[in-house]
């Protein structure tokens, strides 16, 4: 069953709007019944058929290098220390001048797996699982400063208040998620990034396709938790108070009155039973031990991997977990030193990110969970400061793996020094693109009417990465 | 200069405003409920589908419905009371007049401007930088709606303040409104014509949506895909905006400026240190060294208070070109300035960049007197916060993709009544308030099952439609049926203290600093400081818009974190022990006392018996704070009537 793209357009913008749209005619329906039809978070048909159910967004922010991790450059490491030849061409960058040196990478590279893939000692556990891996090393994006970039790879524009792939994902496919928020946003408990929270939001979609920021710590969502000196049964009363008197409310029925209580009762549901997801230390010793969870350094990405599996286990439709946050070099912005800034992240989150990898495979959830991988730009061939690197938009690398997509592959490439993304190349709205008819989604018929436009997550039509998706 | 096409030059917004005659009746019913141009206007579009109109709503309906859609504000129960008893004919009339003369009609109708004009107290982006002046605009915008500003005078101040006047503090604040809009700043190589081109492309964005209707914006790439817009109009608007920069104006004497950079240098340089030794460090130690940063970024002063304005800078001007796909490195033709030639006509000259005083010449172009959009669109405005919904259903889009109007001539009526009143706002919010059409009940027992098959979203109005409060309305509607509202007028802008995971939601913490004194806490949600990158939850969860680009109607949706926040969030926890306390303090011991108190301050109505017994049935076993707290989670109290 395929929906209209015009379906996804509409002026009309409230509940009420919204539930007399799809009414007509239907007027004697329930209004059990007319509620869950005005649930705007109810499973939405695909445009067509879906490979991939649910995304998780392993965001490694502040830019991971693709010299140092999946785009190995024997070239490079010969010109290091030399300025960059004239043949390559130009770039601009935030800080490196025209004069900066090329700088080589410590790190080694192997072929792993049965496709034969690249992938730097950096990244030992990635390396166990490169067959399921699709690697995009000529990936682009237009921004070369965070706030700008970050909001070009999670919402398709360069400025803040557009919508989000969470948010879009959920506009056009609706929730299977009953006790949790159907896109949650796994923060870096070490701070915030430069594009702040707008960047995950909803922009002009309507409040309930807005993300939960999830916060460190036992009590994850915000206001689950019952205030101080309130006990459950208590509070049970008082919703059942508030339903009584709503239902004698002698303004009548409405429609919008129904679905008030049915959020309730969904609030209700999410107090309950979202706890329990939340309790990662539920699962097995040996699964906590393959995610790393209380290990150092990779205990808290771990548990966030983890939860992300778990909340998709329960239908959560879009989950981003963020490594990364707060100063610069806590982030995967090694302007300092590359070695030494990307040494200790990796060791935060490779294990974590393989074990989510794996774990998902032998649940037989990979296949219907597409997994992207990356940040908003990579880094500079050039050395920043000596041992550092600047950031870097014109080509650097993300992978994508499940979700139908064909692992153990690598696609396009940049230049011999790594500077510009030469074969292949993907602007940021191919991956969204390519995300989106993973779904079953069709990047023109998921669109939402905003100041004359209708607006689209790719702006400009992109294309489906062809060879990712087999 | 570009030519446009019969068929884009028919579309009906661009046509001039023209009255028609008002409908008549021969029905003694029908001329009795047409009382005035309004009603004949909704009741010929009715009648042609065989409807009627419904029934006047109650007075306790009524009172309530226009309290809060004039002042944001439930009625006071002695409010209600005096409706209700007052028996003259002209009752509704003077709490019409009251509610206009009341200084929170400025308060509640300035929110929806500062949505229209996407009105940001921080910069966006990765600084988010506070603007601790931008308050100054949102008290000018509420001045003169209580002060009834003729429009022209308003659009004019906001775009050309500066200009009218330089040496006039009000007229600076006003012309502010070119700066309200986020903008990026980043350390590093500054991409100059990048950044600047983001700043016009802003300015010129805003023109089109707030005082025409027009998605100029559309036109920035290539010409407009459906509206007579070319490229070359855009640009051309952009044109008038090509010398402007921004102006903090000091409003503090040398002497304390001095200490001020004194002061502000002293941290720079030690931040300049601190970021020196950085470079050599790295680790914990360069983890350290980066929190000592964070602290001593914190003691960068206060900046002083300021008028946070624009000016002309003739020697600055920027090139205007069109710009291939919008990027300021495809250089086309270059531009002078020239309002959109479809409505500009073919006659009128294309001014030079440079041209003295250019916004002024583009808001007196706005009102010359051919231009239908700015009557039609405002007086549309007007409508939709009444009756939630315009008669031209997406009042920043009057062009073809934009909907078309329900009631076109009743649309043009109110156009002519705008211009022709002086542009005054307040005598248009009465005659629509005294219509039969704003009274009527919600419900239609006459036509309403007909009604609902033929017009389910009840755009033509056979009855009033029912809307939820928007995210002011309730938090406000909280404060002042718990007694705890602070309805201090006016200044600067407030901090709520909110949860630390909220404040680490910022890439800069620090800028969070909580208002000192805990009276302000309880302001109207209009004085809380609108920071791009943490917005309350509360007012979020509620469809708060993203001020980005300028919101024309907001978002009402209905989903489980709602629940949650009006269940178990800060804000609701405290106020409904507050609301206890007061049920308490002025109702006494008696339960039944205490439930007739609670739904008159919220409600406006006393308890249904049904209602009376289920609450009371209820306070045997539990406490009154949660009594409280159901009482402002009801439907009778965040829907109005």
């Amino acid at each position: 069953m395929s929906t209209k793209p015009e379906e996804h357009v509409r002026y009309t913008r409230n509940r009420r709007e919204f539930l007399t749209d799809s009414m007509c005619g239907f007027g004697a329906l329930a209004f059990a019944q007319m509620a869950q039809a005005a649930n705007p978070l109810a499973p939405k048909p695909s445009h067509h058929p879906a490979k991939a159910k649910n995304v998780i967004f392993l965001f490694m922010a502040g830019g991971p290098s693709h010299l140092e991790t999946f785009d190995p450059k024997p070239l490079l490491n010969k010109l290091s220390g030399q300025k960059r030849p004239a043949e390559f061409g130009e770039a601009k960058y935030q800080f490196v001048q025209n004069d900066a040196k090329l700088l080589g990478t410590k790190r080694s590279f192997a072929q792993y797996g049965q496709s034969g893939l690249w992938v730097s000692d950096l990244f030992p556990h990635q390396a166990k699982i490169a067959d399921d891996l699709c690697v995009i090393k000529s990936v682009t994006g237009d921004m070369v400063v965070h706030s700008a970039a970050q909001y070009q790879m999670m919402t398709g524009r360069i400025l803040p208040g557009f919508p989000s792939m969470g948010s879009w994902v959920v506009y056009g496919l609706g929730s299977e998620a009953s006790s949790l928020p159907s896109y949650c946003v796994l923060p870096d408990p070490d701070g915030a990034l430069e594009a702040g929270q707008p960047m995950y939001m909803n922009g002009f979609l309507p409040a309930v396709y807005q993300p939960s920021m999830l916060r460190p710590g036992p009590k994850p969502v915000l206001n689950l938790d019952l205030p101080k000196n309130v006990q459950f049964d208590s509070r049970r009363k008082t919703i059942d108070l508030i339903k009584r008197l709503n239902e004698q409310n002698p303004d009548g029925e409405d429609p919008e009155f129904a679905a008030r209580m049915s959020a309730y009762d969904t609030a209700f549901k999410m107090q309950t039973e979202a706890p329990e997801v939340f309790d990662v230390m539920k699962e097995s010793p040996a699964t906590l031990a393959m995610y790393g969870v209380g290990q150092e350094p990779t205990d808290d990405y771990g548990r966030r991997c983890l939860l992300a599996r778990r909340m998709v286990e329960k239908g959560v439709r879009f989950v981003c977990v963020v490594s990364g946050g707060g100063p610069g070099d806590l982030q995967w912005d090694a302007h300092g030193d590359i070695e030494e800034n990307h040494l200790r992240m990796a060791a935060q989150a490779d294990q974590p990110i393989a074990a989510l990898i794996q774990d998902l495979k032998q649940r037989g959830m990979l296949d219907d969970t597409l997994v992207l991988w990356g940040g908003e730009f990579g880094r500079s061939p050039e050395a920043q400061t000596g041992k550092g690197r600047d950031h870097h938009n014109l080509g650097f690398t993300m992978w994508m793996a499940g979700g139908g997509i064909q692992g153990g592959q690598s696609i396009g490439n940049t230049d011999a020094i790594g500077l510009k993304a030469v074969e292949d190349v993907h602007h940021f709205r191919d991956i969204h693109t390519t995300i989106l008819h993973q779904l079953g989604l069709n990047q023109d018929a998921l669109s939402f009417l905003h100041q004359g436009r209708k607006e689209r997550l790719t702006e400009i039509h992109g294309e489906v990465i062809r060879k990712a998706v087999g | 200069m570009p030519t446009y096409t019969a068929a884009e030059k028919r579309h009906w917004s661009f046509q001039p405003v023209t009255v028609a005659p008002t409908p008549s009746f021969t029905a003694p019913a029908d001329r009795a409920w047409a009382q005035n141009p309004i009603d004949a206007f909704i009741l010929e579009r009715l009648l042609k589908d065989g409807l009627r109109p419904a029934p006047r709503a109650d007075r306790i309906t009524l009172i309530r419905r226009v309290t809060l859609d004039m002042t944001g504000l439930p009625p006071t129960p002695a409010e209600v009371d005096a409706f209700v008893a007052d028996r003259a004919p002209d009752a509704w009339a003077r709490v019409v007049d009251r509610l206009l003369a009341s200084p929170a009609y400025g308060e509640r109708w300035a929110q929806h401007w500062l949505d229209v004009v996407r009105f940001g107290e921080t910069e966006g982006f990765e600084y988010d930088n506070h603007r601790p002046d931008a308050w100054r605009y949102r008290d000018y915008v509420v001045h003169s709606l209580n002060n009834d500003k003729p429009y022209p005078e308003f659009v004019k101040e906001q775009l050309a303040g500066d200009e009218m006047n330089p040496n006039h503090e009000q007229l600076r604040i006003a012309a502010g409104f070119q700066r309200l809009g986020a903008i990026r700043r980043n350390a590093g190589n500054q991409e100059v014509a990048s950044s600047r081109n983001e700043v016009l492309t802003e300015m010129t964005n805003i023109v089109g949506s707030a005082f025409l209707g027009m998605t100029l914006g559309c036109a920035r790439c290539h010409d407009h895909k459906f509206d007579a817009i070319k490229q070359s109009d855009y640009y051309r608007v952009q044109g008038y905006f090509a010398s402007t920069f921004d102006q903090d104006i000091p409003l503090t004497p040398a002497a304390d400026q001095a200490a001020w950079k004194k002061k502000f240098d002293e941290v720079e340089a030690s931040l300049k240190k601190i970021e020196s030794k950085m470079k050599l460090l790295k680790g914990d130690e360069l983890v350290r060294m980066q929190s000592e940063y964070k602290a001593k970024e914190a003691e960068l002063p206060e900046p002083l208070p300021s008028l946070f304005s624009v000016k002309n800078d003739p020697a600055k001007t920027s090139p205007i070109h069109l710009l291939a796909r919008g990027e300021y490195e495809l250089k086309g033709a270059a531009v002078g300035m020239r309002p959109p030639g479809i409505l500009a006509g073919p006659d009128l000259p294309e001014l030079p960049l440079g041209t003295e005083n250019p916004r002024t010449k583009l808001a007196d172009w706005m009102f010359n007197g051919n231009n239908p959009l700015p009557a039609r669109v405002m007086a549309n405005r007007l409508w939709s916060y009444h009756f939630g919904r315009g008669i031209v259903a997406t009042p920043n889009d009057f062009g073809r993709m934009g909907a078309r109007p329900t009631h076109r001539e009743l649309l043009d009526y109110l156009a002519d009544q705008y211009r022709g009143n002086g542009w005054h706002l307040k005598p248009l919010h009465r005659q629509i308030l005294l219509s039969n059409t704003y009274q009527q009940a919600v419900t239609n027992p006459l036509s309403g099952k007909l009604a609902a098959e033929k017009d389910p979203d009840k755009s033509l109005l056979w009855a009033f439609p029912r809307k939820r409060l928007d995210a002011e309305q309730i938090r406000d509607g909280m404060l002042a049926v718990s007694g705890q509202l602070n309805a201090k007028l006016g200044g600067q802008s407030v901090l709520l203290p909110v949860q630390p995971e909220l404040v680490n939601l910022l890439y800069k913490p620090h800028q969070w600093v909580a208002t000192k004194d805990a009276a302000e806490h309880n302001r109207r949600s209009l004085y809380l400081i609108q920071k791009r990158n943490l917005r309350l939850p509360f007012m979020e969860v509620f469809d708060l818009p993203d001020r980005s680009a300028s919101c024309a109607r907001r978002e009402s949706s209905t989903h489980a974190p709602q629940a949650l926040e009006l269940l178990n969030g800060d804000t609701s926890s405290r106020l409904a022990q507050a609301l206890a306390a007061r049920l308490r303090a002025e109702a006494g011991p008696t339960p039944a006392k205490q439930i007739d108190l609670a739904y008159r301050l919220a409600t406006s109505r006393l308890p249904s018996a049904a209602e009376k017994q289920t609450a009371l049935a209820f306070l045997r076993t539990q406490p009154l704070e949660e009594f409280a707290l159901a009482i402002l989670n009801l439907n009778a109290f965040l829907y109005v009537n």
